[in-house]
């Protein structure tokens, strides 16, 4: 397709981007924003490593075409750290050693965040079902889990 | 050759009316991305319009527009149309059923979608509305014109909404599916149900499978066979019987014979009639 300028909300600032809208949200974080955070897996929407928030809902970014974001907001794993500091899923996942190689984690971090902003105080069944659209090959998921139950625990022992 | 996000319906009515070459309609795009993409799109995911779950004078409206994620959680769903909410919560992933519409489910046509069953055994029709502003309701099986084929024109018609009775306190309604794995798998076998209970016995019923043809299935034959019995075990026997004895299904080289399929029919027609049966007797208390 043509290109065309596409306005957006990427990790809490407004961006503007000249850019094929057919082509994935993917590409235009990894390539035209230098996100690389958001892996590619599969590329067609089964492993979840390319998953990010869009208007806080987790998605497949690799399903996504760029001119479907106009006017959205889009969270990528990048957004989570302040000044070199994990936030606390990431430090969660590091605690329960939920990190093996490592390609899924950015996926499983964001449908982790995406599961904490809607439930504060999920069961492990609803963990799962929550990153049941992310593979992991590695780790078995059991610390994966883990994480996210301690995340959610810290998450209810902060101030409000 | 463009993108465009439509701002309202009759905006994208009228960009389907004057876009050249000529454009599709994209709404959740899961599976449009996969495919060959036409050099204009109009995008309808965002339209309000498109986004209701409401009822009205007995008639549960489900915009075309609504998420599974929204329609697996919508309370007038869970309650009023069960099946949908349970179909609703087992299509894809989280991911996907964000994204991912109940209209899409439907025209993308897939024999055995989780939705397009549900919706089936409800009883619902989709209204849609063509470029020219005018009105056309139709059965959710009659939206398919064959394997993987809607006769939803995306290049001249938007689909609005399903429409469909809500379960009256004397029904209930149920879906299963049995698959390889729980969360992204396409099942094996999928069944749906909607039953009314009148005096312990089985006073209508719909009872849908797939993939059994390239629409989701009514068994018709088995329908009409249990009306009239009595709520209970051996009535829920008769069922898988009768509905393994009724479909006529294909083996898949992925995902299983045709024999373990036939069998499958038989045990999701039993497990989902029960428990539609189940729901239909709580809610009366």
């Amino acid at each position: 397709m043509e290109k065309a300028r596409i306005n957006f909300i990427l990790n809490g600032e407004a961006v503007e981007v000249y850019a094929d809208p057919s082509r994935s949200l993917l590409y235009l974080l990894r390539e035209d924003f230098g996100l690389t955070g958001t892996k590619e897996g599969c590329g067609q929407g089964e492993c979840g490593a390319c998953t990010v928030l869009l208007d806080d809902l987790a998605v497949n970014s690799c399903l996504i075409p760029a001119g479907k974001i106009a006017g959205c907001s889009v969270v990528t794993i990048e957004a989570l750290s302040r000044e070199g500091e994990p936030d606390f899923v990431q430090k969660a996942f590091v605690k329960k050693g939920a990190v093996q190689c490592g390609f899924c984690t950015p996926g499983m971090v964001m449908s982790a965040h995406a599961l904490l902003k809607e439930n504060t105080d999920p069961s492990s069944e609803e963990v799962k079902m929550a990153i049941s659209g992310n593979l992991c090959r590695c780790t078995g998921y059991k610390q994966i889990e883990e994480a996210i139950m301690l995340a959610a625990e810290q998450l209810k022992d902060r101030p409000t | 050759m463009s993108y465009v996000k439509a701002a309202n319906l009759q905006e994208a009515l009228n960009l389907l009316k004057t876009s050249t070459p000529r454009p599709r309609v994209i709404a959740g795009g899961t599976d449009l991305f996969l495919q060959d993409w036409p050099g204009c799109l109009i995008d309808i995911s965002f339209l309000d319009d498109l986004k209701i779950i409401e009822e009205k004078d007995e008639v549960l409206e489900i915009g075309s527009g609504v998420t599974h994620a929204m329609a697996a959680g919508s309370d007038l769903v869970k309650y009023k149309a069960t099946a949908l909410a349970e179909a609703c919560t087992m299509v894809g992933s989280p991911q996907i059923r964000n994204m991912g519409t109940l209209g899409g489910n439907v025209i993308n046509a897939a024999p055995a979608a989780d939705a397009a069953v549900a919706l089936v055994a409800l009883g619902a029709e989709g209204v849609l509305i063509d470029c020219g502003n005018s009105i056309r309701r139709m059965p959710v099986d009659k939206l398919y014109a064959g394997y993987n084929h809607s006769v939803v024109d995306c290049g001249s018609e938007i689909l609005l909404k399903f429409v469909f009775e809500p379960c009256k306190p004397d029904e209930g309604s149920a879906f299963v599916r049995f698959a390889a794995r729980r969360a992204l798998a396409l099942p094996m076998v999928n069944a749906a149900a909607r039953i009314r209970i009148k005096d312990g016995l089985i006073s209508a019923v719909h009872l849908v499978v797939a993939p059994v043809k390239p629409a989701p299935t009514r068994l018709l034959k088995t329908e009409a066979k249990l009306c009239g019995k009595p709520v209970g075990e051996e009535t829920w026997f008769e069922a898988e019987q009768l509905a393994a004895g009724e479909a006529e299904v294909r083996g898949s080289l992925l995902r299983c014979s045709a024999d373990y399929r036939k069998h499958l029919v038989g045990v999701l027609a039993g497990r989902v009639l029960r428990t539609a049966a189940l729901r239909a007797l709580e809610r009366k208390v």
